[in-house]
């Protein structure tokens, strides 16, 4: 049972301030055992807190970003699936699923979190699953301003994921799931 | 043992510096416990073997008394057959009684239960009252006690994603909906707040965040436990698998008990229990010895509950007040000794007799010892409590001399890091401080 945080697209200090208060007083130490940001943080200090969130962060660069040191993309196993997280703002066309997916099979995981387009998205094909966690912060993006803040938390239990998205919508928070199971004996 | 004007302990060969050596100490006790055997009838030794598996050896050694075994075996024959001998008579009538007499099994079992067959195992949950005094019960007590232990650990010991999966087949979701499905993927909705970083206290997560705290406790002192047997500790399935009863024995007594919850200390008890009644010979009941441990436990924590409770620390029934009925136990006995320890080396008694009286003695002798210390302990019709106290008070005494001769620093380094002694004789040291 592991439980695995995605978010990314903060854009902190440029486009927002900093996290919903709603979502910072769920995000508490000692629950999360990963945590894997697509990008777009932007600053050394919302890295640290995400640090403290917990210990295991594993970060791709974002256009914006200060620190120039996050690799492209980054793959990681978690249990039996593997991951793999990339920013998108390199996959053009921006948010287009089969380039993604195109992606996806390059890095050779199970499941990509991408970002870069502030919407959520969770979209399954033969290759595997895309998750988009959107934007925690709510920023606006490159192609609108109308954002809800949301993110995803994972919860791996061998070989089914369920997928709790939390969403601010109008000052609440919203909770949805969806579970898919890997196939078993695919690599 | 005829009342003496002179306690027998001051005239022991005890007081030299070194303790004496074992054989000749179990060898005199045995040859006092067997003429006495022979004076009273010999029913219960009859019984003891009646009820059990009828072994020949263990009815013999059980005549014997003396676990130790340090007389050679002709010995323990002739001495035993003495006593068999009129035993063996009214035993046959014994093994058809199914009732167990309680205060003849506490008599023998403080002499000491012998190590074969199943009969520590069984003689302590009789004596813990988990087993019924009829043996027609048995069968049916074993069964609904351990059924009521499952239930237990289902309830308490939650997998949460176990528990959304479980609801989730409830409510009867197509398992094709999940599988072949392209395309974007559905969102559904949550009820009861169940998702992982819920605050709700009706939240299943939530539940289960809160007692990871507890259970790592419980994880660090378990993995702690007797570092030195292969029973408990090191890299094989098998001490895995009894570190894992453990855990789950204290998680569950930690739950339903929300007023002491666990405290470190807890697994020290529980460790001779589990032991005991997982090597059993039977099989069938060791394989059981997660849930009867559980109960035994139970039972035996209900006596020293309020040790562990620190609010009542000061309190008429807590730690201080039990320290404080040693001291006055050592004065009643020993008033010179006691003069010395409380005002010429100032030990305060805390600093040794707290471990003693909350942990049972498990800390102070080797683990067979304590087993062998715990018979007397569970057989005292008294209570145990009045028995470890009459015990304490024994230890102090058996060191007596060079507790005399120490200042605070010797002494209390001498009786944090008790000195080997044979338990025979501290338990017969103790016996004679009674009334």
């Amino acid at each position: 049972m592991v439980l695995v945080l995605a978010l990314g697209d903060l854009h902190i200090p440029h486009r927002a301030a900093d996290l919903p208060a709603k979502f910072k007083s769920m995000l508490v130490p000692g629950k999360i055992q990963h945590i894997l940001s697509p990008g777009n943080l932007c600053i050394k200090e919302v890295h640290d807190y995400l640090k403290s969130l917990c210990g295991d962060v594993h970060i791709t660069r974002g256009e914006y970003d200060d620190d120039s040191r996050y690799p492209e993309t980054k793959q990681l196993t978690i249990g039996a699936f593997k991951l793999g997280i990339c920013h998108g703002h390199q996959v053009i066309p921006w948010g287009d699923l089969e380039s993604l997916a195109m992606l996806q099979r390059q890095l050779d995981v199970d499941i990509l979190i991408t970002g870069h387009t502030h919407q959520f998205k969770a979209y399954k094909h033969e290759g595997g699953v895309i998750i988009n966690p959107g934007s925690a912060t709510g920023a606006y993006s490159s192609i609108t301003y109308d954002i809800n803040p949301s993110f995803v938390l994972m919860d791996i239990d061998g070989l089914r994921v369920v997928v709790y998205v939390y969403e601010l919508i109008d000052g609440e928070v919203k909770v949805d799931k969806i579970d898919f199971k890997k196939a078993q004996g695919s690599s | 043992m005829p009342p003496k004007p002179v306690p027998a302990w001051l005239n022991s060969s005890a007081w030299a510096s070194k303790p004496r050596s074992p054989v000749r100490s179990s060898y005199s006790f045995k040859e006092i416990s067997t003429i006495q055997r022979e004076t009273t009838s010999a029913p219960p030794v009859g019984e003891i073997g009646g009820q059990e598996e009828k072994d020949p050896s263990s009815s013999s050694s059980s005549g014997g008394g003396s676990v130790r075994g340090a007389v050679t075996h002709q010995q323990t024959a002739t001495l035993t057959t003495q006593a068999r001998g009129n035993g063996l008579g009214t035993s046959s009538q014994q093994l058809s009684r199914r009732r167990i007499h309680l205060a003849e099994l506490q008599r023998l079992s403080s002499q000491g239960i012998p190590d074969s067959g199943s009969i520590r195992p069984i003689s302590w949950k009789i004596l813990l009252g988990y087993l019924p005094k009829n043996q027609d019960d048995w069968a049916t007590e074993l069964a609904k006690k351990r059924a009521e232990y499952m239930i237990f650990r289902d309830e308490m010991i939650i997998n949460p994603s176990e528990v959304t999966r479980r609801k989730e087949e409830m409510e009867a979701l197509k398992a094709a909906d999940m599988e072949a499905k392209e395309g974007l993927l559905l969102r559904q909705e949550i009820t009861h707040d169940d998702h992982p970083l819920s605050l709700g206290t009706t939240s299943v997560w939530h539940q289960f965040f809160q007692d990871t705290e507890l259970a790592e406790q419980i994880n660090r002192d378990v993995k702690r436990t007797h570092p030195d047997m292969d029973f408990f500790c090191g890299d094989t399935a098998y001490a895995c698998e009894n570190q894992e009863a453990l855990k789950r024995i204290l998680f569950i007594f930690a739950k339903l008990n929300p007023g002491i919850r666990y405290v470190q200390g807890m697994n020290e008890v529980l460790a001779p229990l589990y032991y005991v009644f997982k090597t059993d010979r039977d099989d069938t009941d060791g394989a059981h010895a997660e849930e009867d441990s559980f109960f035994c436990f139970v039972e035996l924590l209900s006596d020293f509950r309020d040790h562990f409770c620190q609010q009542l620390d000061n309190s008429a029934v807590g730690i201080r007040s039990t320290i404080a009925q040693l001291t006055a136990l050592l004065r009643r006995h020993d008033e010179e000794l006691w003069r010395h320890l409380e005002y010429t080396s100032k030990v305060n008694p805390q600093f040794y007799a707290f471990r003693w009286i909350t942990l049972l003695l498990t800390q102070e002798f080797s683990f067979f010892d304590s087993i062998r210390l715990w018979d007397s302990l569970l057989s005292n019709p008294d209570g145990p409590l009045e028995i470890l106290l009459r015990v304490c008070c024994a230890m102090l005494l058996c060191q007596r001399s060079r507790l005399l001769a120490g200042d605070f620093t010797t002494n209390l380094k001498l009786l944090q890091h008790y000195p080997a002694i044979d338990i025979q004789h501290l338990l017969w040291v103790a016996d004679d401080l009674r009334g």
